[in-house]
Parts: C-alpha cells; structure tokens; sequence
C-alpha cells in the first residue's frame, strides 16, 4: 500500500474527506482486506485513546499553587500612585515646559556674560551709547558701576537740565 | 472559609463574570476547580513535573490577563486547555531549536521505523480497566517523539480537525496527516508490546 493511500484510509476514519472522496476509500476498502485490516488497528487506536486522557493531580497544595500565581498577577498590575506625592504628580505635567524656560534662561545669562567677556568686560558698556534721533529731544544715560544701574532719560531740546557734578560713582556719562 | 465557601456554590459562568470585574477571589476558586486538568495537559506534551508546573501556572496567568477577551464561546476549561496548549507548544519549539536533529528523528518523523511495524490485529486493551488503560496510555506516551505525541493529544484528547492543529504546530495539513498516523501506529505497537510483557512469564 502507499503511503498516500494510508493517509487517504486514515482521513476517511477521521472524517476529513469530502463525500466523494468517502465514498471511493469506502468502496477501495470493501475490495482490499489489507486497507480492510489497517483500518481496523487505526480503529482499536482511535477507541482505546478516546477519552482515556492520563489524568494526574497538581502535586502542590491549593495554596502554595495559587499563591505563585497570585504572586505573578499581582506583579502585573501596576503600583497605585502615592497620595503623598499626589502634588507632585500635578505639577508634573508643568516641569517640562517650567525646565524648558530654565534653560532657556541659563543660555541667554550665558551669551550675555560670554559676550561681556569676549567685548568689553562689562556688558553694560554696550548700552551707554544713546543716540537720539530727533534734534528737538534730549536724552542723557547714567551708568553706576558700583549699584549696576544704568538709566536713560528723555527730554525736550529746550528743557536741557544742569548738568549735575560728577562723582565717583557718576564716573560714565553720556551727553547727546 | 466562608467566602470559599460562597464561590464554590458557584458555576464557572458566573465566577468568570466576576473575575471579568477583577474580582481575584472569583478567579482562585476557578484556578481550584480546573488546575488538575490544566496541570495534567500541561504534563502530558512536557513530560517534566517541573516544567508541567511552571507551564500551567504562566497559564493561569496569561488566562487572568486575557479574561475581558473571553466570550464563552467555548467552556472556561476549554479556552484555558487552549493557552496551556500553546504555551507548551511555544516551549517544546524553544528547546527543539536547542536540540541537533538527529538522523533516528528525521526518520522517525517519515516514518521510517513505523512503516515496518506489523499491523496489530487482535485488540491490546481488551479487558483492562480504565485505570491500567491510562496508565498504559501514558507509558507509551512517554515513548513517543514530541510531535507524534503532541498530534494525538490534538487530535485524540482534544478532537481538532487537522487544519487546526496545523495551525497550531506551524505545520502543513499534510504534515499533520503522516505524523498522525505514524504516531497511531507507533501508539498499537507500544500496547501491543505492553499486553505481550504482561502474558509473558
């Protein structure tokens, strides 16, 4: 017998043929004793296996067996947040941007002071210069190294003030 | 105790809407109704009392963590055999791909030695009991590769049509089809051999 024809046999037992298919195996069966005797052993197998599933018990107490599983579940349900911290997490949804404008802040600090170095030593200096852009108005700057302050005023042409003594402190001023 | 108690008066359809609500309770008692027969799938493919162990409890929990897709389609027990079948077949493939192939595998999967066998014609069960039956059932199981074993376990214990269990051993129908009957035929020499020792003195 070939060995398509015994797995023909077989899906015949096992209803896995069409009709006509079932029906040519049905008919070559009748004819051949050895197909006949095959089929009966696939048969006897098929019989004694069905319903015959060893049967075994989980050698481990009820508890000790659900509790690794237990263990195992809860391991996968994720931690419940910390009310304590609850603030925390609030704000937390605002620290990216809050840390964005940081460091913003730190850089524009850092090429201000990187440019007062490479320039002039004060970067205050760079703004001592006023230029007016109008003959009717007067402007004067006072820059104070010791208070770092420096301070513009605006004035019109005819209502040019003293001008004030100079001091030690009022040691950079610009006149235009 | 007394909430055990309550759940055990309960069926499986209810307990399984319950554990569909999270309750966990609900779902031990569950585990406690089904764990030998799940553990005893899960034995059968492995043939290790360790790896059957280790295997049925991940099913637990793969079942506890797919429960919402559960639909009842299927009994409760039905649906967990299922994961614990894949979960063996996953875990067979893994240490498979471990192993070499040898030669006596290669023949045996195309059914070089079975082709030879004699046809078994007088009836080697007849007359045993039930449990012997098993035990017998389960000796010869230990003898056979783990795809002639596993496709009579798909096909026999859980009566899947051939083009499901290709689907599930990753195999053609046609694969399944020759080590179905390879594995059948190897399965009544074994207890042939098994009634033969048994009369011989």
């Amino acid at each position: 017998m070939k060995a398509e024809q015994e797995l023909e046999l077989q899906a015949y037992l096992d209803g896995e043929l069409s009709e006509r298919a079932a029906r040519r195996v049905a008919d070559w069966m009748a004819k051949d004793p050895e197909a006949r005797t095959l089929a009966a052993e696939l048969r006897m197998t098929k019989a004694a296996l069905a319903g015959n599933d060893p049967e075994l018990a989980v050698p481990e107490t009820r508890d000790f067996y659900w509790s690794t599983i237990r263990r195992a579940i809860e391991s996968l349900v994720p931690a419940e947040p910390n009310p304590d911290l609850g603030w925390l997490l609030a704000w937390r949804r605002y620290l990216v941007p809050l840390s964005s404008l940081a460091l913003v802040a730190i850089l524009a600090v850092g090429i201000a002071r990187f440019s007062g170095i490479t320039g002039s030593r004060d970067p205050w200096m760079n703004l001592t210069e006023v230029e007016s852009l109008s003959d009717h108005i007067t402007s004067h700057s006072f820059r104070s190294r010791s208070e770092n302050v420096f301070v513009v005023w605006i004035s019109p042409q005819d209502q040019v003030q003293e001008e004030t003594p100079a001091t030690e402190e009022e040691d950079d001023i610009v006149i235009q | 105790m007394a909430l055990q108690q309550n759940k055990s008066a309960l069926n499986d359809e209810k307990l399984v809407r319950s554990a569909q609500r999270g309750d966990m309770d609900a779902f031990e008692e569950l585990v406690a109704r089904h764990r030998d027969k799940i553990y005893a799938r899960a034995f059968s493919m492995m043939r290790s009392e360790d790896e059957a162990l280790d295997v049925s409890q991940e099913a637990w929990v793969k079942g506890w963590q797919r429960l919402k897709q559960f639909q009842g389609e299927s009994s409760f027990v039905t649906w967990m055999t299922r994961i614990v079948i894949n979960l063996c077949l996953d875990q067979l493939r893994k240490q498979k791909r471990q192993k070499a192939e040898s030669i006596e595998q290669l023949a045996e999967d195309s059914g070089g030695v079975e082709r030879q066998m004699p046809v078994v014609t007088t009836n080697p069960t007849e007359g045993l009991e039930r449990r012997e039956l098993r035990a017998r059932i389960d000796r010869a199981l230990n003898q056979l590769s783990y795809e002639h074993r596993t496709v009579l376990i798909l096909h026999e214990f859980e009566e899947l049509e051939y083009k499901e269990i290709a689907k599930r051993m990753q195999c053609s129908i046609g694969t399944v089809m020759s080590r179905l009957f390879y594995a059948r035929r190897r399965m009544a020499n074994l207890l042939a051999g098994f009634k033969r020792d048994e009369l011989s003195p």
